[in-house]
């Protein structure tokens, strides 16, 4: 690791403030901490957000729930109203690494966190996200990357929680400058699609401060995920689904795919292919032939193509489990 | 004198004698050594996957704060073939010291082109790797009988390529020394399956003489093959600490694990099998490649340097014909790696014979009985058929009903472990009735200490608590390094030697005509200051079952293949072992639980992924390079096959040769089509399942299949000579 | 005299002045130099405003009010004193700020039951509890584990083994042992917040370590052992047979 300073910084403003010469945030560190082993990034100080107020805790009040940048993966995973109202996340953040790691990685990093192309995490290669002039997994090893992409770099969007979140229609409150600014899933991750270097739409002094969910009547919501190891691993496909279910009948269906894309991917049209429907799994396979019409495996990502779709029906059979 | 009959200790569980270490952390490994003024020491790496470097500036190295050495790994001017050969190395004060030093120094180097392909560098037109000499090296060759003509005749004829990755040893405690010079003699701490081996080699390369080094490793975490020497990595800790005149320490890091020190050689195995109609073989040809690293080379020599492995492995047939070449690439060196060569050639001829009982109809445990040459084995696979349920299990490939399908599968494993000869030991029995056993071996975490502590107080007939084992010290009589399953059945009977001259002497000097049991504290009291010592030296009749009859194991598989997300779940894995006389059942259920694991990794995780743009290793950790977890965990039978009648033999080996064949082949037969490559990850069983668009082989890897396979045909080949493998 | 101390104390803590009884550490992990100008500045900067306040009000409103003064003065990235309370033991040592908790504790604390062996939150190797909670030492920095209680393997007991210690003994639950200390972590944690797990609770307390050797069957069995529930022979079944010879 290069040699930094470091720094507790006491209110949202004042950590946008130390951040700006160089500088990086430190909540749980598990992704930070990693690139700077690496030497992928070298910021000159950690400005640590874990002491900032009120951004700690999760809140229901009336129509919005509130879930801090700061609470742990293992603190959302466990809370009995998450699990009871929101359990798509709850499973999302449960599948997130292994339990030392939830002990510490907070919401706000897992949404965050950087590309884990190994590319990119390579120390010795300079890859198109890092500023190079290609992206090598196009014509090499990409068996983890993106269907879908909006540019050069086909490195997948991997937080587990902002598949989740965004079949939750759930908004990011951000701190930017001196005010605070709500971004959606997709804004937050716009770009991620556009733009090779960037992992998120967020500037080097954004810090994300908590989380909003909406409250939906009826609605359930569920996460999958694949991984080549039966638990902490990767998911080589993930989907989160929520909708409003009435018997066997959805509506204001959201189903969103994960590690396909530099963004989580959601395609309207699967969406409204469902409203009002009874569900059986011949409509849920044609709900996921629509998020993937646009697919574009890479030499060998192909298999991921059956893989979502399969999840994908699984997701949607277990809303109305 | 054979095994006592009626035993206190021998083949009971017992707990390891340094458990209690390991789990307070009062177990100090070479990695946790700190002596007064130790230094750091850490190595420069090549970036490059192959360049000539025509020099390297130490000076801003050797500047910066807190270093006190600085050296080059060789004399430059010099080559480096793949990416992570050393290039320097620093010693400091403190870890970032040296780190940020490594930052410092300049290197002038000129890349050369480079391949990391087997398939490329394969070639006519590849790169070379070494500038003077092929890729493809001089192969292996074997005929035997009208090859052809058999193939004409037989009922049933099956060709397949079945390939197997690049594995690695990734033991948890990484390679390393403690090097600690005093004056002209040195004394080295080094994370090692060998002292006595290491210590030879540190005195040849550095020019030291031999009796001027100790070489100690009280504990080591895991080895696995790949230390067995001090490494380039153990040999520039000496020079460091040689240099700083100060002790270094030098442990490499998970990262230079993945590059540097060590793994399995990959194969591609076109095999094709004849048979008659009951399934008895008839012909038996196996062409393969693969590689072993930056060197090319068929020898195995005990599993280092080739790509070599054994065949054809346990099966025979009337005609076999046999090529076994290796392909250079630009990538770090393999070297024994648990059973070398053994997995390789389970995985491929295994999977064949159970695609040809396949066609033929035939039941794969029955095809195995019918073709077996080792009686052992034969009548292992049917206690293990009964024990497993087989009968009832196996049903027609890919007949079981719904997404979810299940599999079982069996393999077979052979290996002779044999022993060293020139072992010894030294039993030392005490006036207050305690005994210490010194032994030059040390423990990787096999329970070796273990084995000594108990053969010692079974022949004495004493408590356990009584007896002290030491290891891990070139101070200590020599003992083999631990390869080859055979420490056990080493160690086991020059101990036994030692007790029985201390005995002797006991009896003669306390004067009691049996001092075991009973009599030994009164015995023990007579020798005042004057301990008894015994030396012993292997010796014939308790270990000899592992030259004389070679040692068989089965497994069988059961698994559960989801065919929609191609998820492979291992349920139950049986293990029928050959045991011989067991010296400690508890530490030996650890290891064969340890082999079947690793066979699990080997099977659905493990692979090194070199890349073919930039020549590095993507995945030089342990978040791609993926290892079996607690979660992937099946239940393992294991049914321990005593035959006390054999002696001790070794087990650390065979335990993990069949488990990915039977694995694999457990998943054809769940899902009707056989993913023939390791690992059987879920692209691959939803590609075999037909349900990746567009995947499979596509034409120019298949047609670059074809051309690698005809070019080792027509490479060179000296004749083998005729191995049994059985 | 006493109120005197424990103020200056406090003090200490909050803002990292080296204290004068601490020597540095020495050894392989003892950092090149040892103080910087700046970060001594900033103290005494601190300090001029808070001295006044320090006289008249208790001491934790002082380490409170020092914090919030201080803490938004960057520190580092010279090596500054950072207090760690260690199996019950409060040491100070002189770390620079990237320092991770598992080089604090092996080349400054001289504890070596935490291994370092991925050193990317992968393996298990190095995990300790931070109040009481089982986190991986080698993606922490040693200055954020200040305040919190860290607990080893070598705290555990401070005499014979504990029930899971006995437990990993007596059913084998290692081999090379390199793993062994991360483990023992994550199962006490287990069992304290739940005392009587199933196997598969088990599994999933463990999941986040690695065992190389393959000892997890045996490690089930202990940490089911040790909860007073019976190994679960569905985990490994032992037999032994002799019907070939």
């Amino acid at each position: 690791m290069n040699a930094f300073s470091y720094v507790t910084a006491q209110t949202p403003e004042s950590a946008v403030q130390l951040v700006r010469t160089n500088g990086r945030f430190l909540a749980g560190g598990m992704d930070l901490l990693g690139e700077i082993k690496e030497g992928i990034a070298a910021p000159a100080t950690l400005v640590n957000v874990k002491s900032l107020p009120g951004i700690a805790a999760i809140q229901a009040s009336g129509q919005v729930w509130s879930v801090g940048a700061n609470v742990t993966l293992t603190a959302l995973a466990a809370h009995p109203e998450i699990v009871r109202s929101f359990p798509g996340l709850a499973e999302a953040a449960a599948e997130v690494g292994s339990p030392q790691i939830r002990n510490v990685a907070t919401v706000g990093g897992n949404l965050a966190q950087h590309s884990r192309c190994w590319y990119y995490r390579h120390r010795d290669v300079k890859c198109r996200k890092k500023g190079g002039t290609t992206c090598l997994a196009r014509g090499g090893e990409n068996k983890y990357h993106s269907l879908f992409t909006g540019n050069m770099c086909i490195s997948p969007c991997v937080s587990n929680l902002a598949v989740a979140l965004a079949s939750l229609d759930a908004r990011i409150v951000v701190q930017r400058g001196a005010k605070s600014e709500t971004l959606t899933i997709a804004q937050l991750y716009a770009d991620a699609w556009r733009s090779p270097p960037a992992h998120n739409s967020l500037r080097a002094d954004d810090l994300i401060l908590r989380v909003e969910l909406p409250v939906v009547a009826a609605r359930r919501s569920t996460y999958l995920q694949l991984g080549e190891k039966a638990d902490f691993d990767w998911a080589l496909v993930s989907c989160a689904a929520s909708a409003s279910v009435n018997g066997t009948s959805l509506s204001q269906v959201r189903i969103v795919l994960g590690a396909v894309a530099p963004t989580p991917w959601q395609v309207d049209a699967a969406n409204a292919s469902l409203e009002g429907k009874p569900l059986t799994p011949a409509l849920a396979d044609a709900a996921a032939d629509l998020l993937l019409r646009e697919a574009r495996p890479f030499s060998t990502n192909g298999y991921k193509v059956p893989l979502a779709k399969v999840l994908v029906r699984r997701a949607l059979l277990k809303l109305v489990a | 004198m054979p095994w006592p009959e009626k035993n206190r200790y021998l083949g009971k569980p017992t707990p390891r004698a340094d458990a209690p270490a390991k789990v307070t952390g009062r177990a100090k490994y070479t990695a946790d050594v700190v002596k007064p003024g130790m230094l750091f020491g850490a190595i420069l790496r090549s970036k490059w996957p192959a360049a000539e470097v025509r020099a390297i500036n130490l000076e801003k190295a050797l500047a910066a704060p807190g270093i006190k050495a600085a050296i080059t790994a060789q004399p430059v001017p010099f080559i480096v073939n793949y990416y992570g050969d050393e290039l320097a190395a620093v010693a400091g004060t403190s870890r970032q010291a040296v780190l940020d030093a490594l930052e410092l120094i300049q290197v002038d180097a000129r890349p050369r082109a480079f391949v990391t392909q087997e398939l490329d560098a394969i070639k006519p037109d590849a790169p070379r790797v070494v500038p003077d000499s092929p890729n493809l090296g001089e192969g292996k060759a074997r005929e035997t009988g009208d090859v052809d003509a058999a193939f004409a005749s037989s009922a049933g004829v099956i060709e397949g390529l079945y390939e197997t990755q690049v594995e690695l040893h990734h033991p948890l405690e990484p390679q390393g020394s403690a090097v600690l010079w005093d004056g002209d003699e040195m004394t080295a701490w080094s994370s090692t399956q060998g002292v006595h081996g290491v210590r030879t080699a540190f005195a040849s390369s550095l020019e030291v003489p031999q009796n001027k080094i100790r070489v100690l490793c009280e504990y080591m975490g895991g080895g696995f093959g790949s230390k067995f020497m001090p490494g380039v990595q153990g040999i520039l800790c000496a020079r460091l600490a040689k240099a700083a005149g100060a002790p270094v320490k030098l442990m490499i890091t998970r990262f230079e694990q993945a590059l540097a020190v060590g793994n399995r050689p990959s194969s591609h195995q076109k095999i094709k099998l004849g048979a008659d109609a009951t399934g008895k073989l008839t012909a038996i040809q196996l062409e393969s490649f693969g590689t072993p690293g930056h060197r090319s080379g068929a020898s195995t020599g005990g599993g280092s340097g080739g790509a070599a492995f054994p065949a054809p492995y346990i099966y025979q047939a009337p005609a076999t014909r046999i090529k076994q070449g290796s392909v250079a690439i630009n990538a770090g060196q393999s070297c024994a790696f648990r059973a070398p060569g053994h997995p390789v050639a389970s995985f491929g001829i295994e999977s064949a014979l159970d695609d040809l009982a396949v066609k033929l109809g035939v039941d794969p445990v029955a095809i195995r009985i019918l073709n077996d040459p080792l009686e052992i084995r034969r009548r292992e696979y049917q206690v293990g058929a009964e024990r497993f349920g087989w009968k009832e299990k196996y049903r027609q490939p890919g007949s079981s009903s719904g997404p979810v399908k299940i599999g079982v599968g069996c393999a077979g494993s052979a290996w002779n472990s044999g022993m060293v000869r020139e072992t010894q030991a030294e039993v030392q029995i005490n006036s207050d009735g305690t005994v210490d056993v010194h032994c030059g071996i040390q423990d990787l975490g096999t329970g070796s200490r273990s084995v000594v502590q108990v053969v010692a107080a079974e022949m004495l007939g004493i408590d356990l608590a009584l007896v002290t084992a030491h290891v891990g010290d070139t101070h200590f009589p020599p003992g083999p390094s631990s390869g080859g399953s055979r420490t056990t059945s080493s160690i086991a009977p020059a101990v036994y030697d030692a007790c029985e001259k201390a005995l002797a002497e006991l009896k003669e000097r306390s004067g009691i005509e049996d001092p075991r049991g009973a009599n030994w504290k009164a015995a023990c009291e007579k020798l005042a200051a004057f301990p008894v010592q015994g030396h012993g030296r292997w010796r014939e009749g308790l270990a000899d079952g592992g030259s004389k009859v070679a040692q068989g194991g089965v497994q069988f598989a059961e698994v559960e293949v989801d065919t929609e997300t191609g998820f492979v779940k291992v349920r139950r894995v049986l293990v029928v072992q050959d045991c011989g006389q067991v010296v400690n059942s508890l530490t030996c259920e650890s290891q064969i639980n340890g082999g079947v694991i690793m066979g699990l990794g080997y099977a659905l995780y493990e692979q090194r992924m070199m890349d073919r743009t930039t020549g590095v290793v993507l995945n030089p950790n342990f978040e791609t390079y993926k290892l079996p977890g607690p979660a992937d965990m099946p239940e393992i039978d294991i049914l321990m096959i005593d035959q006390p009648e054999r002696g001790v033999i070794g087990i650390g080996e065979p335990c993990t040769v069949p488990t990915a064949s039977a694995i694999a082949n457990a998943v054809a037969n769940a899902i009707g089509v056989r993913v023939a490559s390791l690992p059987i990850t879920p692209d691959k069983v939803l590609a075999a399942l037909g349900k990746v668009p567009g995947a499979g082989r596509q034409d120019t890897t298949a047609l670059e299949i074809e051309q690698a396979f005809a070019r080792l045909a027509a490479a060179p080949a000296t004749t083998a000579r005729e191995e049994i493998h059985a | 005299m006493a109120l005197y101390a424990s103020r200056a104390k406090i003090r200490i803590a909050a803002i990292g002045f080296p204290m004068k009884s601490t020597p540095p550490p020495t050894g392989p992990g003892s950092p090149t130099g040892l103080s910087t100008p700046v970060s001594r500045r900033a103290f005494l900067r601190g300090l001029s405003t808070t001295a006044l306040t320090a006289a008249t009000l208790g001491a934790e409103s002082v380490a409170a009010e020092l914090a919030q003064g201080n803490a938004e003065q960057p520190r580092g990235p010279a090596a500054l004193p950072v207090v760690l309370t260690i199996n019950g033991e409060k040491r100070t040592f002189s770390l620079e700020p990237r320092v991770t908790l598992l080089e604090a504790l092996r080349q400054s604390a001289g504890i070596t039951s935490p291994k370092e062996v991925c050193e990317r939150a992968t393996c298990g190797a190095c995990t300790v509890l931070l109040d009481g909670v089982p986190v991986y030492a080698c993606m922490i920095l040693a200055i954020e584990a200040q305040g919190r209680a860290i607990t080893t393997v070598e705290g555990l007991s401070r005499e014979g083994l504990t029930p899971v210690q006995k437990a990993m003994v007596e059913h084998d639950g290692l081999q090379c042992g390199f793993c062994s200390p991360g483990f023992v972590m994550s199962l006490t944690a287990l069992l304290k917040s739940n005392p009587h797990p199933t196997e598969e609770q088990v599994r999933k307390a463990c999941s986040g370590h690695l065992c190389r050797c393959g000892s997890y069957p045996h490690i089930f069995a202990a940490a089911l052992a040790a909860s007073g529930g019976r190994p679960v022979s569905k985990i490994n079944l032992i037999s032994h047979d002799h019907a070939l010879a």
